[in-house]
Parts: structure tokens; sequence; C-alpha cells
């Protein structure tokens, strides 16, 4: 190497560590990722006592990798160069074989766990003199299986939701939506799917239609068939999946509603609780579909119960042990029932034995998603 | 602190070169003292004091073997030299081994030594025992200092400044390769910087970063699921997979260390000893440790296997020695029952070369004997990566089929989705690429160079920005 040429390679060597450092140094800091929706680590000075502790140390390095000059360009660079190494997943999610739907990797959970968790279903059936519904929601992964790759590792959920089943005691009432949500799902061209989002693990408003009537029959009423037109919230909609994947040729989801025309629903009331305390609320959230997290257009979001209240309904009071998958289906329900309780148990301490007994309800429906009925920390509570 | 990181490359490594650049040529020790220092302690700060130990003792045994000599007093010398290893055993005993000594001792009803979980601070609480990232490597190197000193190998450093940057050096501190100080000696005080010098540190830097995050840490999930799936469910070709998979994934994590550490080194103004030479393209046991972990094949050789008589004794006196210095090779690399075995296979194979396998091999084909040697490293590795005994039974029955049948869907599916990545890596493995390089023209090698540079930097930070799969594999020694 000449003399020149070395002094050329140097220059460019450091161009590019002095540069990226400086950037990093001087660029503002963001809060918030849209792409990944989390907040981004911060820079913080350190103290005696932090380096002492070496907690310093710790923020420091995630705060370089957070705020690194063009971050989101670095990750999309490395899911893209995945890809082209035939790589069919990133950041463990599969790329669907239509090169638009992911795939959130889930482990198997064991028999004894599962016993363990529907257990608990069980327990809370004793505690109670109402009647109680036990319901999963398998993933995409197990109703769109012909589009994950060929012979990639995955759980399959219907088997553990037969396992369930199976688990479950008399006083419980299992609701299989399994095959009626693989059926209506394009089962001939898994293309079609409108079931559940590509790009998020949730269903859809047509998924949640599709398992409320499989739940309405399952409680032993046929549940009103509403022919309402799907109107378009969003069209630019990037769930969960898709923020761990990377994948930022993946085209965004539409998020639609069934609402009648005009889109009012009679005199429904919706009540939340999103601090703990009750305040007046609504079945959609316009606001949310402006952030990144729009899924929380139905019904804002997580919240340790939420109230809705229809006059018009004859179903009586109906109380759902839920998760994120009840908010696209409540809209139904609210059609159905004078009252629907949706219940957190992840932010809700309050006995059921006794929620029971104190609101009159007539019946409990316990519905899950597979994975977070699998993983869920807080289920022994439906026992207390 | 680790070399593949954010912080490293874009804003410690900068600053360092700023510092060390601006400052004059009589400073630029202690300047490197001071960044070493930041460097070690980044990880877990106390651990600075180990250093300062170190240095202290070393240097001052150094002083002492130095002085004995002058007055022709061997025994004192002797002395000096023998209270130095101890010292560095006891350290590296201390913080490696306690607990696995301990551990090992209550398993067999002999529990008297406490297993240590934390260690009390001079200023009061207390931080988790854990052992000191790159103990091992510089416990040897210190070591091997005195004992030059005494063997009159090098000449004893005056300077505590120079000899605390040769303890700390931070390119090499951690994993390497391991230094003996008489090949640093004059390059401590006297070194070259010239761009060329700086430029060729680039390259080697470079292809470092790319074997370590762009090839190890691609390999490394795929290993990941083979080790963590059951025995009961491992099938033959699974198995192979994963440990083929972990046997190129060690490869260039350690290599790509060791370049990375020869290019940074380079950068300022030092020039350390190579530590890799292709080793899978071995057709020996023998063979493969001339290749892999140089430095340390040679430490052992220098500081161990020739004192205890090396090769030239009788035949039974050669095995012991054998024996003493893979079993020590072994525990060396984890404290561990597992990293013991590791050691002891290596000495079956390299004992039975020296006895009469040599031989053999001499004559047999090269094919037979490349495939020979490549598979007793990757069976080796076998052992070496499944610490758990429970778990290292079934790996090497699958291995040699007796699993769970030859494959199923999952292999499949891994296969499909690594095979790129893997041929990539065995090509990387050989010298196919350096060989092309070298028969470009010139002009040639002057235009592709800064594009393969730049393309390599800016993947290399891709994935370690993305920072979702990134381990150390060295902590452990």
């Amino acid at each position: 190497m000449s003399k020149k040429y070395s002094i050329f390679i140097t220059v460019l060597f450091c161009l590019f560590t002095f540069g990226f450092g400086i950037a990093l140094i001087v660029s503002p800091s963001r809060d918030f990722s849209e792409q990944e929706n989390r907040y981004l680590a911060q820079f913080k000075a350190p103290t005696l006592a932090t380096i002492r502790s070496g907690e310093f140390m710790e923020d420091f390095e995630d705060y370089v990798t957070d705020q690194f000059p063009l971050r989101d360009g670095w990750i999309r660079l490395k899911a893209l160069s995945e890809r082209a190494l035939g790589k069919q997943e990133n950041n463990s999610v599969y790329f669907g074989t239509d090169g638009q739907t992911l795939f959130a990797h889930f482990t198997m959970i064991s028999r004894d766990e599962l016993a363990q968790r529907v257990g608990f279903v069980n327990k809370l059936a004793g505690n109670v003199d109402v009647p109680v519904y036990f319901s999963l929601v398998p993933d995409k992964s197990w109703v769109l299986s012909a589009l994950l790759p060929a012979n990639a590792p995955n759980v399959d959920d219907n088997s553990t939701i037969q396992r369930a089943r199976e688990l479950c005691e008399d006083k419980v009432n299992f609701i299989d939506l399994t095959w009626t949500l693989k059926d209506t799902c394009g089962n001939s061209d898994p293309r079609e799917n409108d079931n559940f989002y590509r790009t998020d693990h949730h269903w859809t408003t047509m998924g949640a239609y599709v398992g409320y009537l499989a739940l309405m029959r399952g409680m032993g009423d046929s549940g009103g068939i509403y022919d309402y037109p799907l109107t378009l919230c969003s069209d630019a909609f990037y769930g969960t999946t898709y923020s761990a994947s990377g994948a930022g040729w993946i085209k965004p989801d539409s998020i639609y509603t069934m609402v009648p025309e005009g889109g009012t629903r009679g005199n429904i009331t919706v009540t939340g609780y999103p601090e703990g305390t009750p305040i007046e609320s609504t079945m959609y959230h316009p606001e949310k579909l402006e952030v990144k997290d729009k899924y929380a257009y139905f019904l804002g979001g997580n919240q340790p119960l939420c109230v809705i209240k229809n006059p018009d309904a004859q179903g009586g009071k109906l109380l759902v042990i839920r998760d994120s998958y009840s908010d696209s289906l409540a809209p139904f329900l609210a059609e159905e029932f004078e009252e629907v309780h949706l219940f957190d148990l992840r932010y809700n301490n309050m006995s059921l034995k006794q929620y029971v007994a104190d609101n009159e309800i007539d019946q409990v429906l316990v519905l899950y998603s597979a994975n977070n009925f699998n993983t869920d920390k807080n289920l022994f509570k439906l026992g207390l | 602190m680790i070399f593949s990181s954010p912080y490293f490359l874009f804003l410690y490594f900068p600053l360092v070169l700023l510092l060390y650049y601006i400052s004059p040529l009589k400073l630029r020790n202690l300047v490197l003292l001071a960044v070493n220092l930041i460097f070690y302690g980044w990880g877990e700060p106390v651990y600075v004091l180990i250093m300062f130990l170190s240095i202290a003792i070393d240097y001052s045994h150094g002083q002492i073997v130095t002085r004995c000599k002058a007055k022709g007093n061997d025994k004192g010398a002797r002395a000096a030299v023998a209270s130095s290893v101890v010292f560095n055993l006891l350290l590296l005993g201390f913080f490696k081994y306690w607990n696995f000594i301990a551990g090992s001792l209550a398993a067999v009803g002999a529990g008297f030594l406490p297993v240590i979980e934390k260690l009390p601070l001079p200023g009061g609480g207390s931080i988790p025992f854990t052992l000191p990232i790159g103990i091992s490597f510089y416990t040897f190197q210190t070591m091997s200092y005195t004992i030059d000193v005494y063997r009159g190998d090098a000449r004893c450093q005056k300077n505590i400044v120079t000899f605390g940057t040769f303890v700390t050096l931070f390119p090499q501190l951690i994993a390497g390769p391991i230094i003996k100080y008489k090949d640093l000696d004059e390059q401590l005080e006297h070194r070259d910087h010239s761009f060329e010098k700086f430029a060729s540190g680039v390259q080697r830097f470079t292809i470092g970063a790319c074997k370590k995050v762009l090839l190890a840490n691609a390999l490394g999930p795929l290993w990941d699921v083979y080790l963590a799936t059951p025995g009961a469910q491992l099938t033959t070709l699974g198995a192979w997979l994963g440990i083929v998979a972990f046997s190129l994934q060690l490869y260039f994590d350690f290599s790509g260390y060791s370049d990375m550490a020869i290019g940074l080194g380079r950068m300022l103004g030092f020039e350390f000893l190579e530590n890799f030479n292709y080793p899978y393209l071995s057709k020996s046991a023998s063979e493969f440790w001339r290749r892999w972990h140089i430095s340390l094949g040679s430490w052992f050789r220098e500081y161990l296997y020739f004192p205890l008589g090396g090769s030239r004794v009788g035949k039974g006196r050669m095995v012991f020695n054998l024996l003493v210095v893979w079993a020590a090779t072994g525990i060396w690399h984890g404290a561990s029952w597992n990293f013991l075995i590791w050691g002891l296979y290596w000495f079956v194979w390299i004992g039975l070369e020296k006895l009469f396998l040599g031989k053999w091999l001499d004559k047999a084909p090269a094919w037979l004997t490349h495939i020979y040697g490549v598979v007793i490293a990757i069976v080796g590795w076998a052992i070496f990566a499944v610490e758990n005994f429970s778990a290292m039974g079934p790996y090497l029955a699958a291995m040699f089929g007796f699993g769970a049948g030859v494959l199923d869907s999952d292999f499949l599916y891994y296969l499909r989705n690594y095979l790129p990545i893997l041929v990539i890596a065995i090509v990387a493995a050989t010298p196919l690429a350096a060989h092309t390089w070298k028969k470009l023209p010139e002009r040639a090698r002057q235009i592709v160079f800064p594009v393969l540079m730049l393309a390599g930097l800016v993947f290399t930070t891709a994935y370690l920005v993305d920072g979702t799969y990134n381990p150390f594999l060295y902590f452990r020694f």
C-alpha cells in the first residue's frame, strides 16, 4: 500500500467511526420509536454511585444503541440482508410465504402447565353459581399455517386448544373457535385472510365477528347476524409483530369496524377504568388511530375494567375475563347483552366470586388468545 | 467493554485514537494506560483494583529477580519467580476456580469450602462474585514476564507506566492473543506509527468485525436451537448441523476477535503475533493445535511442556507430560468438568498421534486425513459446548446415530434457512478468499478494497445496532 492510498483508507475509516460518533452526540435524542413501538433509552449523566454499580455503563450502552443515528434504517437494512441471505425469519418473526404476512414465534406449553392453567378455570366454575364459558382464540400461525415457511417450527395451537377442552370439568362450557376461524379465512386461498391482521397478532373486526357468532352459538343464543357495512378506519396500521420483525417492505394493515349506517348504536354507554376510577368512555377511540398502537382504537387499550351498558338488549349481564382480543369483540357483545363487564386479571385484583355476586352477573366468559392463556401469570386469580 | 459494540466502535475507540495521537510520544503509554483502565473497568469498575494489584506485584517481582541475578543470588531469583507464579495462579484460582472446587467438593460430601456468591467491597457494600473478564489471559501474560526476566529472555521493565501499559493493553486484554512480554518489550518503548500500518490495521479490524458480527453472530442462533433441543428429540443430522454451526461460530468469534485485536494494535503502532491459521484445514490433532489459538498453545509449550521435559524424554514420561499439559489446557477454558474432559480428549488424540497414529496419517491420503482432522475437532466441540453432563451424552449419542431418527422437519427448516450462511462460513474458513485476493492485480485491489471495507462496516453496524444477538463467548475464559 502506498502512503497516499493508506491515507485515503485511514481517512475513510475515521470518517465512518468519528462521523457516526459525532452525529450520535449532537443529534437530538428521540423519546419513542414508532417503528419498534417502545420508549428509547436516554442519556443519563453518571454519578459516582451509578458508575460504581455499573448502572451507568449499562444505561450508556442502551443509550448508544437506541439513539444511534438512522437507527430505523440500520434495523431495516439488517432485516433486508437476512432476507437476501435466504432467511425466512428475523428476530423471531417468520416471513409468510405470501411476502406480506408476519408470524410471531411461540413456544409450546407443557401438558402439566396447561392442566394447571385450565384448573384455574375449573376452580372459577366451582366458585360461582352462574354458567361459565371458556374459549381460546388460536393464533394465525395455526389458522394460516399454509402461509408459514415450509417446516417452520411452531406451536400447534389447535392441539393445545383441544387439550384444554379435554381438561375442562363439566361445569365449564368450552366453546371451540378454531375451525370456524379457519374455514372463514379463505381456506382455499389463505391469502384471502381477513380474520387476522398480517402485521399484528390480534384478530380483525371480521375475525372477531366470526368469533362472536361462534360464541353466541356456544352460549345457546343464535346472536344477531349483522350485515352492517365495513367501515375503513385506518389503512396505516403496523402491529406488534411488524415492530419486532424489522421487515420494512411489508404493507400496512387496514382497520375496519362493522357499525350501522350513521355509526351509532342506540343507547350504548361505555364506562372505562383506565386509571382504576370510572370515567365516561366510548367504544372507539379515533385519537388512537394517530399513534403507533392503533389497535387501541377499540375501547382505548388495556384497562382493569370496562363496563358497556345497552338498555335495549335482552341478553342479561355478561362478565368477560379478557385479554386484548376482547376489545374488538366488545362492539358485537354490546348489541346482545344489557351489560358487558370486561375484567382484566392483569390489572384487577378484585375477587371474581365477589364481583359476580355484587354485579348480579348472569354468565361468565373466559376468553383468551391461546398464547396469552399459555403465558399469563395472573390466571390463578380466576380461582380467588 | 467488547469491540463488537456501537459504543466501542463509534465513541470509545475514536476518542482513544484522538487522545493517543494528539499526545506527545512520551505520554502515549500513559494515555494508553488510562484508557486501558477505563476499558477494563467498564464491565466491573471494582475489578480495576485487580489490575493495579497485578501491575504492582509483577512489576516488583521483575525488579527483585533482576537484583538477585545481578548479585548472583540464583536462589533468591528463583524464589521470586516462584512467588510471582504462585500469586498469579492464586489470583486465577480464586476468581475462576474457587466455586468450582467448592461445589465439586460439596458434591462428594466434602463441603468444607464455602461457595462464594458476593464479594464485600472495601468501602462497604458488595458485588456479585463474577469472573473478572480476561483474567485467564492477563495472568498468563504477566506470569511469562517474570519467568522470561529470570531466563534472561526479557529485560526488566523499570518504568511502571510502561509495564502497566503492557499488563492492561486493551486490544488483547480480554480475549488474547496471549502476548509474552518479550514479544512486546521493544514496541512498548519505540513504536512506528505510519499511515501504512494504520491502514493495514483498519483492514484487519474490518475483517475481524465481519467475522465476529456477520458470521459468528449469524450462526449462533442455530447452535442455540440445538443446544436447547431435549436429547430425546435430537436427530442425527440435526445434532451435526448444530455442532457444525457451533464449530464455525466459535472459530469466527474467537479468530474475529483476534483479528480485531491485531488490527486495533496496528492502529496504535503495535504488532501482535498471529493467533489462528485456518484451523479447519488441519490433517491431525497436533496440527489443529498449531493452527488454533496459537498463542495459548505456544504459552503452554514454552512454560509448561518444555520445562517438564517435553518430548525429549522416555515414552512414559512424555505421555505424563502431555497429560499434564492437556488437562491444564482443558481446565483453562472454563471451571467445569466438561472442559477437563475436553482437554483429556485432545490428550488422547495427540498422545496416539505421537505414539503411532501420526506415522499412519503421514501415509494416508490427504482427503482422509482432512476428514479425520475436522471430525475430531468437531466432536471435541460437542464435549466443549454441551457443559451439562446429562445433555452431553444424548448429544454425542445423537451425533453417532443413537438419536430420534435421522432427521425431522425442524432440521429441514434450519438447513434451508442457514445453508447460505453456512456455505459462506465454510468457504471463509479456508484461505480461498485470501488467495483470490492476492491474485487480483494491485489496481483492482485498490478499487475493490475501500468498497468492501465500507460494505463490511455498514453491515456490521446494521447488525450491531439491531443487536438482538451479540454474545461474547470468551467471558468464561
